[in-house]
């Protein structure tokens, strides 16, 4: 493929910083029960998107083998959608210090990505169709229920504009334009907020719950959604907000991406607008 | 044949009639090959159809369920049988729902509804099986493995063997239930049975991989919840395993698997001939016989089928799910390796109904070990983006992407690429297989 990049990211924003060597760890909850629905994606994306600015990533499993002290390294965090019983397997687990490590971490800004099944665990509550309740940490204020093994899933491809306040501003300036989430739900658990900010507005789809119209949720830095694809690879945009935020909490200081030829992203996207007919802002290109 | 009621029988002839009239109408119009719709239509006609239907059959119903491998496996067990002159039902289009199974039988059917074939072999989608076997009473069923597929048609894949179980565990004593001993969910099935159970499992740890894929859906205990370990793994979760906590282990296999050669290419096709052999061999067919249909078998449509196309050799390998795609990257891997030259490979990525339409596991497939081997990659199909991008992201250092957005394009493409004396390797979903095979063979065949 030819070489030029789509994603240009307004130089304003950025100021050139010297970092001699660029480390970081991206925290993978529970990769063996956590990534039902493709969602190692955003492991894979993040991952390669550093490696392609020359960064050295370490990819840190966040799992039963795992302690706070691993959880306590880690620079950014990804966590994927799991089926029930795999879902309580890892609430089991994730308890004592390390559910503290990580609610620090969360709370004190460590940047994210959480797909289905792992929002569920940051909320109050997950009640699956069969069986027990599930207990979250309770540090996103929403509640998720599932209505029944005769409710219907939420089943399609989605599509989101960002609502959450300071993550529109962010990511509008970075790619100078409202942003739009692209990606495919596949959730049979409906999920209400409290006080916690929507990550969107739902343009195509049916998000947290069908009714309110919001998707996912935002909370310091942490990306809360239903929506998988995975959700990265085709909203490049979110990636680079996080490796960006993750360089800002490690080294203090901005550090600028160098731009990356997404085309095939931009093409995709591209693709599934037309055909969901959904009418997005021009992205302005330089 | 079983007794039925003179109002049953009415009806029966009725609902027969009428889909006969259907399918008749449906050919001659042209709209397809009729493979679901009069079944649907008679049994909305008499509700008992399959189960007045599937009893006639005169040596009992196969049944032939999992997630990948049901066709390859009838069609081979299908040639067994017909070699020893039996007449078989079989619904070879891949219609695996109720209605397709009811078309399927009608087909076989005269008009005052008597059916009158040796046996029925039945492929039988995975959410299905707890829905039919009461209905059909099947001599055998076979439970080829679970794993995920059409996340969107199913949610979750855990609960499904569960089902099955129980389902089976109704019917009749004699009945014989073939389930796969390497994987942990089914071998706990069998082990729970009151019936025959007749294990097939692989017994050749020169094939264990390396690590265990990351596609993998059970390797946590069925019985007790704790992880399982693996002295080896086959295949994504397919291996020979035990729990550290309570024992549960691997059940002991009916026949050795090194006594017998495989089909076409890639290690999940043992465990396919494995099953029908088993099954063959139930139903009485000769050792001859099943050894000699192994080494002169012929794929199934686009399951490792394989074309003569302009003086270029192509391999059509569906892979419609993560464990499907990752097995066929195994096999074509071992093929290229062996080759002078690196063949492209075209990768065709549809999300139609029959596909599901939920792409995203793609993701769970790992690609890596496919582009990691160099050459040129052509994709296509309705969601040719986002395969492209599973690719770009695949890649170590330069990646030769063709994107096609015309299926024709790409297969055109595609060959221009291929050397003379090399292999052609086309992975499509289900959908884009028939449209593969559709452009490449100049006919439909659905």
């Amino acid at each position: 493929m030819t070489a030029f990049p789509i994603t240009h990211y307004h130089p304003t924003v950025l100021t050139f910083m010297k970092v001699t060597k660029i480390e970081l760890t991206i925290g993978w909850l529970y990769p063996t029960l956590m990534s039902t629905y493709g969602d190692r994606g955003n492991v894979i994306c993040l991952r390669k998107r550093c490696e392609w600015r020359g960064y050295t990533v370490k990819v840190l499993p966040l799992d039963q083998n795992a302690t706070a002290v691993d959880f306590q390294s880690v620079d950014m965090i990804v966590g994927g959608g799991a089926q029930d019983r795999q879902q309580e397997i890892v609430m089991r687990d994730l308890r004592g210090t390390k559910a503290e490590t990580l609610r620090e971490k969360i709370d004190n800004g460590t940047p994210g990505v959480f797909t289905c099944g792992a929002p569920q665990l940051l909320g109050h509550y997950y009640e699956p169709a069969l069986g027990q309740r599930i207990e979250g940490l309770g540090l996103l204020d929403f509640v998720s229920i599932h209505p029944g093994t005769n409710a219907r899933r939420c089943i399609g491809n989605l599509v989101v504009e960002v609502s959450a306040k300071r993550l529109a501003q962010e990511l509008a300036a970075m790619i100078g334009s409202p942003a739009y989430l692209i990606g495919f739900e596949n959730h049979g658990g409906r999920t209400k907020l409290g006080k916690v900010e929507a990550l969107g507005k739902v343009v195509q789809g049916l998000g947290n719950n069908g009714e309110d119209g919001t998707e996912g949720a935002f909370y310091q830095n942490a990306i809360a959604t239903y929506s998988h694809g995975p959700l990265l690879p085709k909203n490049p945009f979110v990636a680079d907000w996080l490796i960006q935020t993750a360089l800002r909490q490690k080294y203090q200081s901005p550090i600028s991406l160098s731009p990356l030829n997404d085309a095939l992203a931009q093409q995709a996207r591209d693709a599934m607008f037309q055909r969901l007919r959904v009418k997005t802002p021009v992205i302005a290109q330089n | 044949m079983a007794k039925i009621q003179i109002k049953d029988r009415l009806q029966l002839g009725l609902a027969v009639l009428t889909a006969k009239t259907v399918t008749f109408a449906v050919r001659s119009l042209k709209l397809g090959a009729a493979s679901v719709l009069p079944g649907e239509i008679a049994r909305r006609l008499q509700p008992q159809l399959l189960q007045l239907l599937s009893r006639q059959v005169k040596h009992g119903v196969i049944l032939i369920a999992g997630t990948n491998g049901k066709t390859t496996t009838s069609l081979l067990l299908r040639t067994m049988l017909e070699r020893q002159g039996k007449r078989i039902a079989h619904n070879a289009t891949g219609a695996n729902l109720e209605n397709g199974l009811m078309t399927t039988l009608l087909a076989n059917t005269d008009l005052v509804g008597k059916l009158d074939v040796d046996y029925a072999i039945l492929e039988v989608d995975e959410n299905v099986v707890p829905k039919v076997v009461a209905a059909i009473e099947p001599r055998i069923i076979l439970c080829l493995n679970l794993f995920r597929d059409q996340l969107d048609r199913y949610g979750e894949v855990d609960s499904i063997s569960q089902r099955w179980g129980k389902a089976i565990a109704t019917l009749p004593p004699d009945t014989v239930v073939i389930p796969n001993a390497d994987d942990p969910t089914l071998s706990y099935m069998g082990q729970q049975l009151p019936q025959k159970v007749l294990f097939f499992g692989l017994n050749e740890p020169e094939h264990y991989l390396e690590e265990i894929p990351h596609a993998v859906d059970s390797i946590y205990c069925p019985s007790c919840g704790h992880s399982l370990d693996y002295q080896g793994v086959y295949l994504s979760h397919l291996g020979d395993f035990c729990c550290p906590s309570c024992g549960f282990h691997k059940a002991p296999v009916a026949i050795n698997s090194q006594e017998y050669p495989q089909i076409l290419i890639g290690l999940y096709n043992k465990y396919n001939t494995l099953a029908a052999v088993l099954a063959a061999q139930q139903l009485g067919v000769d050792e001859a016989t099943i050894r000699d249909t192994i080494s002169n078998f012929q794929a199934a449509f686009g399951r490792a089928e394989e074309l003569h196309i302009n003086g270029k050799h192509v391999r059509i390998l569906l892979s419609k799910n993560p464990v499907g795609m990752n097995e066929t990257i195994r096999a074509v891997n071992q093929v290229r390796q062996q080759s002078s030259q690196l063949a492209p490979v075209l990768f065709v990525l549809n999300d139609r109904i029959p596909d599901g339409t939920d792409v995203s596991w793609i993701w769970d497939v790992d690609t890596e070990k496919l582009v990691d081997q160099g050459g040129t990659f052509i994709v296509s199909g309705d969601r040719v983006y986002d395969m492209a991008l599973r690719l770009r992201y695949s890649q170590q250092e330069d990646l030769q992407l063709i994107v096609k957005e015309n299926l024709r394009d790409a297969i055109a493409t595609a060959l221009e690429h291929t050397p003379a004396d090399q292999t052609l390797h086309i992975l499509p979903t289900y959908s884009a297989m028939l449209e593969v095979r559709e452009v490449l063979t100049g006919r439909k065949i659905l």
